[in-house]
């Protein structure tokens, strides 16, 4: 096994035991009953993709400023993670709705706003796939997830400026009991360490689709015959 | 030159393509009175509900008619391909952005000088200053984002996919404010005032960051 089988192995086995956590040591909630476990990875997965869309944000920075191609593989890979656990959120707060709500969707602030990140996400995957690799879609991608990046303090901040019916933050409220509580820092720990060995399997896999496109090599130039050897390329 | 003079001589070059070629504006003109009429199939219309259907359609002919017009602005260059030769020139790429997104919001305000009238003519909804102040303010940032977007998918490919895809989701932000301008203005509950500042909030923050970003997007 590679080191990237090894972490990938690590991480799946700490999420069996985020889930065993969930559903054996974690108590079910008075009012909600056992749906409300929903709320662990929703809340993990939510917070996992606002790191991934950080990396995107950092990355797209750094190749404006220097054109490095290592901060574009982090950002190409930090937008298809993000967009993942992006999904995962929507998807299990649906669920958590459909329960509790009686809808999958309402159009409220947070739900909105995450719906349009998402999208935003989405849109950038699809930039990078239809130009054609190389210095130009890296810089117009970086703007796009710069200014992507917008949206996800509007997310963060939509349930404290906007009255939703998304529930508040409890966390910082510390509106959970200690087991609840230890719980989800369990599983937020086991998703971020997920979302950062994806990031990394998904910057070598970059890295190697750019060896092989060479899609960052300088323009190849031929120099003068050396005395006794043959012109050639140089790199 | 001055970024200044060289921003209004590419508007200026750009309006006059469009005054000798007439392309852009009486096609949009046209698609915005097609889907006030598809608005008008699409709901059952009458006196009561037409205050509240009315800013969605006039919301949604805005956005798609936008789409248009700003993939549009850079669609001339790149068949003539003369975007390369005006950024060899000395002139600063953000003073060529600028100029190019000044032209293609006032052909869009051309539009909503068509969109308005009608809308009120055809739906029977008050025609007020107020709900001309917020279509005009929501438009400066709209068109910041627009041409940003236009000159970022101008050189890639499928960039008709990608156009909608990348500025919608960045326009929400006037949809939501400038929509609950429009319904207060016609008379259906929200905070007026409060939504036209935030739209001026919006307006600066695109504004500010578009010039940021348009160096990188034109640049080559």
């Amino acid at each position: 096994m590679n080191r990237y089988e090894r972490a990938a192995v690590g991480a799946v086995a700490l999420m069996l035991i985020a889930g065993a956590a969930i559903f054996f040591y974690a108590p079910t909630d008075y009012l909600q009953g056992p749906v409300q476990r929903i709320f662990y990875l929703h809340v993990s997965s939510a917070i996992a993709a606002f790191g991934c869309f950080a990396v995107v944000l950092v990355g797209g920075v750094i190749y404006l400023r220097n054109e490095s191609p290592a901060a574009d593989r982090f950002a190409r890979a930090g937008a298809l993670v993000g967009v993942l656990f992006t999904t995962v959120t929507l998807v299990m707060g649906m669920l958590w709705a459909k329960t509790v709500w009686g809808a999958f969707w309402v159009w409220d602030a947070r739900l909105t706003s995450t719906l349009v990140l998402w999208i935003i996400y989405a849109g950038y995957l699809l930039v990078r796939r239809l130009a054609d690799p190389g210095r130009q879609a890296a810089r117009l991608a970086a703007v796009v997830g710069i200014f992507g990046f917008i949206d996800v303090p509007v997310v963060h901040f939509s349930v404290t400026w906007w009255r939703t019916q998304h529930p508040g933050p409890v966390i910082i409220n510390d509106a959970l009991p200690p087991q609840m509580l230890a719980t989800f820092l369990f599983t937020m720990a086991c998703t971020v360490a997920l979302a950062a060995v994806m990031i990394a399997s998904r910057y070598r896999i970059e890295t190697l689709v750019d060896e092989r496109e060479q899609v960052f090599e300088p323009a190849k130039v031929l120099v003068a015959r050396e005395p006794g050897g043959v012109a050639g390329p140089v790199q | 030159m001055s970024p200044l003079r060289v921003a209004l001589a590419v508007a200026r070059k750009d309006l006059r393509s469009e005054w000798r070629t007439r392309e852009v504006v009486p096609a949009l003109a046209q698609f915005i009175i097609l889907a006030l009429l598809i608005g008008n199939f699409g709901f059952q219309i009458d006196s009561r509900n037409a205050t509240s259907i009315a800013p969605g359609i006039l919301w949604l002919a805005l956005v798609f008619a936008g789409l248009v017009a700003f993939g549009r602005t850079f669609a001339a260059e790149r068949e003539q391909a003369s975007l390369e030769a005006m950024l060899m020139t000395p002139a600063s790429p953000v003073a060529i952005f600028a100029g190019k997104a000044a032209a293609a919001s006032l052909l869009l305000i051309v539009c909503e000088a068509v969109m308005l009238p009608a809308l009120s003519l055809f739906f029977g909804t008050p025609f007020s200053a107020q709900v001309v102040a917020a279509v005009l303010i929501a438009t400066v940032g709209m068109a910041a984002l627009g041409c940003l977007f236009a000159a970022i998918v101008a050189r890639v490919r499928a960039r008709e996919l990608l156009l909608p895809l990348l500025t919608l989701p960045l326009w929400i932000p006037f949809i939501v404010a400038g929509g609950q301008a429009v319904q207060s203005a016609m008379g259906l509950p929200g905070s007026y005032s409060e939504s036209i500042s935030l739209l001026i909030d919006f307006d600066i923050l695109f504004l500010v960051l578009t010039s940021l970003a348009a160096r990188f997007v034109l640049d080559e």
